[in-house]
């Protein structure tokens, strides 16, 4: 579960990226985060990851208090939340495999551990046949399927996707958003910023819409409701 | 640690030294010629230590006793001193043997003593005393001075003085000039481990999303540089180490009692080699301690 509670963002040069943001997430659920660019959607997303801190305001996640933890327990709490980027982040010179295998050897899972879950999750992700493939040998729907299966090989509670259908034409989009789906119905909470109306109208979520640094809209089986 | 984990920590650290072969190039080498200078002076100091505790057991009061004296009165007088525990030995030097060892030192020139047997010896008995601590001679030689049987005393005018000043003087310049050599070399290692870090500026990136924690994303960069360093003792240690034996053959000859004292091959090598080397990796971890913190935000 994921709690804010008069969460201000302030950056160091004046900026006022969220305002007093509330708002309430619980386990399980599939939301969308949308508004227009500027709006503070980027900056909402990176705080549930501890990219960046609350100016005031309190975070919680699962109970726990994130702008009270110590700076070297962060990696810890990190294992809890899975991210996807629009630009996959994943490393050229790694195969597919090994662009997986690498979350899980970060966090020192035992090697045996490894090649029977990276392989479990590449199924999943519907590249058993593709996993000793350089990204670049990738289309890009591909390399982004590559990079949920990295975000979600280490079981985290939290899925948070920072516009992941971005680079992707409609075809690739939709295959990500049904790949989403279905993670999400095995239990793991799916936060998603995204620009792209058609999917928010038509796969119907939670939707919370951000202006000027507030929650101007949140509602169950929303619409996206901007004209981009 | 896992053994799994400390294998690809090092399997990291080589291939980025081999990714950037030329900054490893410079930084070896320049931890190379810190090494180099410090090793020759690790041998001179050595061997100031040797021989300035080599003179120390040389080091020695000659007192002349009073022409005329009893043999019990100067087995007394040599009971006496002997109690003062600032000495450490007192022997009895009668005036023929004295002759004897001033004809051995003088060697062939000793034809200019013949005819001085015997009566006509013109040398002192002496006593021959060492101290316990030859910093303190000084004090000592006042105090045996003022005894009435004695005619004379002579210690050698500070010439162990200044051979301790020298050495300790030595030692300062040596500490002064190394650390400079150090601070440079740490620096050269800190920008090749930069390099690596911008290098792999996106897996560290990615480490730090996935939770990795900080010692998993700081150790290749140690062990990178503490390699760095290792690697770059190797070749002092072997030039240092070869012109060493160089100077002991020419110097003495192979001989351990020519008249110059040098210490001797087998324990000042290993000394030399494992304390340079300590110091290769103390640099070389030190260097990558600054690029870490300066470029890694863990």
């Amino acid at each position: 579960m994921i709690e804010m509670h008069d969460v201000w963002k302030v950056y160091p040069n004046g900026v006022e990226a969220l305002r007093g943001i509330d708002v309430r997430i619980d386990q399980g659920e599939f939301c969308y985060v949308v508004g227009p660019s500027g709006a503070g959607k980027s900056t909402f997303i990176k705080l549930m990851y501890r990219e960046e801190k609350p100016s005031s305001g309190v975070i919680l996640i699962n109970g726990v208090n994130v702008k009270r933890v110590r700076d070297w327990k962060i990696p810890y709490l990190r294992r809890k939340i899975g991210v996807v980027f629009q630009d996959y982040k994943l490393l050229p010179h790694l195969t597919a495999y090994e662009n997986v295998a690498f979350a899980m050897e970060a966090i020192e899972a035992p090697r045996r551990k490894i090649r029977s879950r990276v392989q479990e999750v590449l199924e999943l992700v519907g590249l058993a046949d593709r996993m000793n493939a350089l990204p670049s040998q990738l289309s890009g729907g591909e390399q982004q399927r590559v990079s949920i299966a990295r975000a979600i090989v280490n079981n985290p509670g939290f899925l948070i996707a920072d516009e992941p259908t971005g680079n992707l034409d409609p075809e690739n989009s939709w295959d990500i958003m049904y790949l989403l789906e279905e993670i999400n119905a095995r239990g793991t909470t799916v936060v998603m910023a995204t620009h792209n109306k058609e999917i928010v109208n038509t796969m119907r979520k939670r939707v919370i819409a951000i202006e000027n640094g507030v929650i101007v809209r949140d509602e169950d089986q929303g619409e996206y409701g901007y004209e981009d | 640690m896992k053994i799994d984990t400390m294998f690809r920590h090092a399997r990291e650290a080589f291939k980025s030294l081999k990714r950037n072969t030329w900054m490893t190039f410079a930084a070896v080498s320049a931890v190379a010629v810190t090494l180099l200078i410090f090793g020759f002076f690790l041998v001179f100091a050595f061997n100031i230590n040797y021989l300035s505790k080599e003179l120390d057991q040389q080091v020695a009061i000659r007192a002349s006793i009073v022409p005329g004296a009893s043999a019990d009165d100067i087995e007394q007088l040599q009971k006496q001193i002997e109690q003062n525990p600032e000495v450490k030995s007192v022997t009895f030097i009668p005036k023929a043997q004295g002759l004897q060892q001033l004809k051995a030192q003088l060697g062939e020139d000793s034809k200019i003593l013949e005819g001085l047997e015997g009566e006509e010896n013109p040398l002192p008995d002496t006593l021959v005393i060492v101290p316990q601590n030859p910093q303190r001679i000084e004090e000592l030689a006042n105090k045996v001075k003022a005894h009435n049987l004695i005619e004379q005393e002579d210690h050698g005018d500070g010439v162990t003085d200044k051979l301790l000043d020298f050495s300790s003087l030595v030692r300062n310049v040596v500490l002064v000039f190394g650390l400079g050599l150090a601070v440079l070399a740490a620096f050269l290692i800190s920008n090749t481990i930069k390099l690596t870090i911008f290098a792999r500026r996106r897996e560290i990136e990615i480490m730090r999303l996935v939770g990795a924690s900080n010692w998993f994303i700081r150790w290749p960069f140690f062990i990178e540089g503490a390699f760095i360093g290792m690697l770059g003792a190797v070749f002092p240690v072997i030039i240092v180490l070869a012109f060493y034996k160089a100077a002991l053959n020419v110097l003495t000859d192979g001989s351990q009692y020519s008249f110059i004292k040098m210490l001797p091959m087998m324990p000042l090598s290993l000394y030399v080699a494992a304390l340079t080397t300590f110091l290769g990796v103390l640099i070389g971890i030190w260097g990558s301690v600054i690029s870490i913190r300066r470029f890694l935000r863990v």
